[in-house]
């Protein structure tokens, strides 16, 4: 015994010769307390490293040292083997002793020990598989490899919208083409055939064969299930409120887990800095040319932080007059961003206008009118921001708010753009109604929606052929040509195509009503979309200039995407509310919700034929009377989450001044708190006098190499 | 208990399974791409080394400007020349693996930047570091200046006990908050 503490002394006084405790009784060193201080741990590497090296010269000093400190010992019988953090020889003896403990602890706790291993490896392995079998992994894997986490961050996010889009496609298979099949239609639905005057241009515009398929919400007349409270239309209606509800649910759950990643822990002891040295490098990059890319780019985004911080120096020392300047030169720039926009509304309104004649012409013109809008929204989207890059240089911001700025205001522009164009249209629509007396006007409004899908996908597909890989193949060819320098390098912006996802999602999701077989598509362009962005940023994309961090990324990404459903679900209220009111002039007579029927009606004939008792329940749940008691209730949960947010945030700041004390806690060392661990320690000791001495005797016949 | 190098026992495996993160088709693959670092006459002795020149000619690890360090944390030779044997191999895979904990992935990137072996990151432990990152040519390096300027916020921010370095549970309790951490710190073969 005597040699091992003073072995244990040696180790330990050489790694600790900066602290002032090594001076005291080594008694004090055998505390599980002692051990578990983050301080200590913190010193446990040289140790371990040097209890694996004694041990592969032969020594016996490894082995005893971790005899020794019991701490770890105990704490890590409970622990994994591959947790510790030390070489796979001292792991090797961890393990041989820890057998040695399970001869001791009997057969019954052997036996669940290896039970509970066995266990949690067949779950790891369950998981594994699991994981392999994701689809895309290896792309992914190689996209990483090439661009870092940024890129992969929008495959992800890509990868999370297909699956979304499934999810929808197995509901509306469920709620609306299942039942449909199943029971049929109305009996004065004529089959549905390809001719007459279809052609294949309906399926770019929508309209003829299109029109009275399945595609589109028309198709879906009131079956043969006709009972009170299950029927086609009901079920319909719970199809697409489904999709919607349980698309807030999943896009709310993934934006508060990445929220909480990112914000909820507080600014006080702000890290910027420290993550970009000490995580900074990605060491999943393999290419030779990503290394070089990644150097700069770190080296770009330190100097962007120091110029970021002289510059907040400089703004500060600005004077009244530049400042006075400054913001008179804001205001105008900001005023020309919002003229830019109301032009680029009125430009929409008018292409909405003219798409919607209906006039005869040569085809090629027909199909150019009918995607007019759709060309609209996309040229306006392309240019605008490009603008918008250029004001934003001049009105002096930082850089990181430029970009930010830009941001916004093209988020703005996009969602706006979508809305307004769906206002334009809902509101020509029932003009055109109202004039000549045509068919359904809900598969007008679908039709509009597939349109919009149909163009992104294909502008996707033209930027990637027609624009990106013929400008890489001049760059290859002819590198020393004037266009060629023109072009130059292609970036990846992860942005702006992020902000094409939320986007083409948004516009499944105001569709989905009007055209219910808008997921599918959504999946199938999603799916084509991902192999086109792959084959551009592997084969024509150098990586975008500026560093993405993946996971604050991700939250913006998911938070566009819920402003995208807030703003379908809105359009859709509204939209219903709007037909609603004006039902009673002018009554649809197609889809489900035919003779008479409506939204709002079908719930209610379904109330209707329920039993007394659970029809006034109901009728209570949605009067006044009951909403008062809820939004009471609401209130007081609300309250209590808020009150307990602040309790825990001041735990929070309260924890984080004893963090100080604790790393501090080698140098600051007082005379009381030895003390009290030397209290500790002989209290620990009557009570662990008698198995210590077994544990020292099994030690003599543990067998060093087996 | 040794290893013959050239294949690798059924109860080797279980047991390297239970000691590392690795799965049974990693450790297999990671065998396979060890082996082949290896000459003919190499590959029938037990516990070969491999030299850290033949190690860092992995892609894996070749672009990556820790790669030196990395081999200098994870080898067990008493020379200290950074060179492997399989064993050491596994592990420094097992850190660097998808399912490797963050305490373990933190305490080793400490380990890797820790350039002076003293068990603290210091001023010029950070100066390397920071280099390390943006490239060891005079022109990519940062100026005097400003890696004063950046040396001093890094202290600022994470110094918690502001002794001047950093040392591993400060260094933990950085990387605890950033999510980027865990899938960056990853090397896969």
């Amino acid at each position: 015994m005597a040699y091992n503490n003073v072995n244990f002394m040696r180790l330990l006084s050489e790694e600790s010769s900066h602290s002032t405790v090594s001076s005291d009784s080594c008694e004090y060193y055998q505390t599980e307390i002692f051990d578990q201080l983050p301080s200590i741990q913190a010193s446990r590497p040289e140790q371990s490293r040097q209890a694996c090296e004694d041990y592969q010269g032969g020594s016996e000093a490894g082995e005893e040292v971790s005899h020794d400190s019991r701490g770890p010992k105990v704490k890590a019988s409970t622990q994994p083997l591959r947790n510790l953090v030390m070489c796979i020889q001292g792991r090797r003896g961890v393990r041989d002793r820890r057998k040695m403990q399970i001869s001791n602890i009997g057969f019954w706790e052997s036996w669940r020990r290896s039970q509970s291993i066995n266990r949690k490896r067949v779950w790891a392995q369950m998981g594994g598989t699991l994981s392999g079998l994701l689809p895309w992994q290896h792309t992914l894997h190689a996209i990483e490899g090439r661009f870092g986490v940024g890129v992969k961050a929008y495959f992800v996010f890509l990868r999370y919208l297909v699956y979304l889009n499934l999810l929808h496609c197995a509901l509306i298979g469920g709620f609306v083409l299942g039942p449909t099949a199943f029971y049929g239609r109305g009996k004065n639905s004529e089959p549905l055939t390809f001719g007459g005057d279809d052609s294949v241009l309906d399926f770019f515009q929508g309209s003829g064969y299109l029109d009275r398929s399945p595609v589109f919400f028309g198709f879906y007349t009131p079956g043969s299930l006709n009972l009170q409270c299950l029927n086609t239309p009901l079920l319909y209606l719970t199809g697409i409120l489904t999709i919607l509800f349980l698309s807030l649910i999943l896009v709310v759950r993934r934006t508060t887990v990445g929220y909480k990643h990112t914000w909820m822990l507080g600014k006080r002891h702000s890290m910027n800095v420290s993550y970009k040295i000490f995580c900074g490098w990605d060491f999943t990059i393999q290419d030779p040319p990503a290394a070089a890319l990644k150097h700069s780019f770190i080296r770009n985004d330190l100097k962007l932080f120091l110029e970021e911080q002289s510059f907040s120096l400089r703004e500060a020392q600005r004077t009244l007059g530049q400042r006075v300047r400054l913001y008179l030169l804001r205001f105008v720039l900001n005023l020309l961003v919002l003229t830019l926009l109301g032009g680029a509304f009125s430009l929409i309104y008018f292409a909405t206008k003219t798409s919607q004649d209906e006039r005869d012409h040569y085809w090629l013109v027909r199909l150019v009118i009918h995607y007019l809008p759709p060309i609209t929204i996309s040229f306006v989207n392309l240019l605008l921001p490009h603008i918008f890059r250029k004001i934003s240089s001049f009105e002096d911001y930082s850089f990181t708010v430029q970009v930010n700025t830009l941001l916004v205001r093209s988020i703005f522009l996009k969602l706006a753009s979508l809305g307004i164009y769906l206002f334009f249209i809902f509101t020509t629509i029932e003009l055109n109604q109202q004039k000549n007396h045509f068919h359904c006007r809900e598969n007008l409004f679908g039709r509009e929606m597939y349109k919009l899908c149909i163009f992104n996908f294909l502008c996707t597909f033209c930027n990637a052929f027609l624009l990106n890989y013929p400008r890489k193949l001049l760059q290859e060819k002819y590198p020393s040509s004037l266009l060629a320098w023109l072009w130059r390098k292609q970036h990846f912006l992860i942005p702006f195509n992020v902000l094409d996802l939320v986007y083409s999602q948004t516009v499944c999701w105001v569709g989905v009503y009007y055209c219910p077989l808008l997921p599918l598509i959504g999946a199938v362009t999603l799916m084509a979309t991902f192999y086109i962005q792959k084959f551009t940023v592997l084969r024509c994309c150098v990586a975008e200039q500026r560093m993405f961090r993946g996971s604050s990324s991700s939250v913006l990404f998911h938070f566009m995407l819920m402003l995208g459903l807030l703003m379908a679900a809105a359009t859709l209220g509204f939209n219903l509310y709007e037909q609603e009111v004006t039902t009673g002039k002018n009554m649809s007579s197609c889809g489900p919700f035919g003779n008479g029927e409506s939204v709002f009606n079908v719930t209610g004939v379904c109330v209707d034929s329920l039993p007394s008792p659970a029809q006034s329940t109901l009728r209570y749940l949605a009067s006044a009377a009951f909403a008062l008691p809820l939004i009471l209730a609401e209130i007081i949960l609300l309250t209590s989450y808020v009150s307990r947010g602040r309790a825990n945030q001041k735990a929070i700041e309260r924890l984080k001044d004893m963090l100080v004390m604790i790393c501090a806690f080698p140098l600051q060392s007082s005379s009381d708190k030895r003390f009290l661990v030397k209290q500790h320690t002989t209290v620990l000791r009557r009570l662990r006098n008698p198995p210590r001495v077994r544990s020292a005797a099994i030690k003599e016949d543990v067998p060093l190499n087996h | 208990m040794g290893t013959t190098a050239s294949q690798l026992g059924k109860d080797m495996l279980s047991e390297y399974q239970e000691l590392t993160f690795l799965t049974k088709q990693e450790i297999l693959l990671a065998h396979k791409r060890f082996t082949e670092l290896l000459t003919k006459d190499e590959k029938d002795l037990p516990n070969t080394r491999v030299s850290e020149e033949r190690i860092l000619t992995l892609p894996e690890l070749k672009s990556n400007p820790f790669r030196k360090r990395i081999c200098h944390v994870f080898s067990t030779s008493e020379y200290k020349d950074g060179s492997l044997t399989f064993e050491d191999f596994l592990d420094l895979l097992s850190a660097f693996s998808d399912s490797a904990t963050l305490e373990i992935k933190s305490h080793y990137a400490f380990r890797i930047f820790d350039f002076d072996d003293d068990g603290t990151l210091d001023c010029g432990d950070l100066e390397k570091l920071v280099n390390c990152l943006t490239g060891e040519t005079d022109d990519t390096r940062l100026t005097t200046e400003e890696m004063r300027q950046l040396i001093s916020n890094i202290l600022e921010e994470s110094d918690i006990d502001k002794d001047g370095t950093v040392n591993l549970s400060e260094f933990q309790h950085v990387i605890s908050r950033s999510p980027d951490f865990v899938s960056s710190f990853k090397i896969v073969l």
